[in-house]
């Protein structure tokens, strides 16, 4: 059986500290090095970010299922909501270049997972499935 | 996350203490945004010195804050961002776009 940790926290942003500890402490568990856990801590939290701003419009009462697995040289994480579907086409970050504020976290989030991949077989709401390959 | 505001030589000084992120930032962006709408010709600085995380959200505040002290002929600079932080800024490519020191000392020139 693959060991794996999940948590449900509901969608208000008060418990996003929740989320980063418990990432933290994966990591610990795995002896991940802290420089890649701090940039996991970054990027699961703008995930949850975006489930509550997008997917749930900020609604603060429905629940964000979270689930770490963590196998010799990969780390996998998935968010799952039941909020209004993503489009995949709008989920671009803004132009680096581009100086304003918003659209950074899909950088975060892609800048330390090697796959980033809307689950299409989920009906209702969203599945995001992020797996990055530890050396 | 906790702030502290100070005068310096009739400058303005924001220490803040913990973590930056979506819950936090809303409480950051009307304390920058005050004293920013009061300041005329002043520097406002923020002491990253004990910040512990920071993420789009509180990023997004700053650079809203960097926007409003233009149109007032102030400065918004930064100083002791952790290098966890600094990097965050550098992948973002804001180091470029704001200032940012090393030291209070560094910011104040003493």
């Amino acid at each position: 059986m693959k060991d794996s940790v999940k948590i449900i926290i509901p969608s208000h942003p008060k418990y996003l500290s929740v989320v980063r500890n418990v990432t933290s402490k994966i990591g610990e568990i795995y002896g991940i090095d802290e420089t890649i856990v701090n940039d996991l801590k970054l990027a699961i939290d703008e995930a949850c970010t975006n489930i509550i701003r997008h997917a749930y419009k900020g609604d603060t009462t429905k629940r964000i299922i979270i689930r770490y697995t963590v196998n010799p040289g990969q780390y996998t994480v998935v968010l799952e909501d039941n909020g209004i579907k993503a489009d995949k086409n709008k989920l671009k970050g803004r132009d680096l270049n581009d100086i304003k504020p918003g659209g950074l976290g899909i950088h975060f989030i892609k800048r330390v997972f090697d796959i980033f991949m809307l689950d299409e077989k989920k009906k209702k709401g969203n599945r995001l499935i992020l797996v990055k390959y530890l050396k | 996350m906790k702030t502290e505001i100070t005068d310096f030589k009739g400058n303005k000084r924001i220490k803040i203490t913990g973590d930056i992120d979506m819950h936090t930032s809303p409480e950051l962006r009307e304390v920058l945004l005050s004293i920013i709408k009061k300041s005329k010709n002043q520097c406002v600085c923020v002491d990253f010195t004990d910040v512990t995380y920071i993420d789009s959200s509180g990023i997004a505040t700053f650079v809203e804050g960097l926007k409003a002290i233009r149109a007032s002929g102030s400065r918004l600079f930064f100083y002791g961002l952790p290098e966890s932080i600094m990097e965050i800024f550098r992948f973002s490519r804001l180091d470029r776009v704001f200032e940012i020191f090393r030291t209070f000392e560094d910011a104040f020139g003493i």
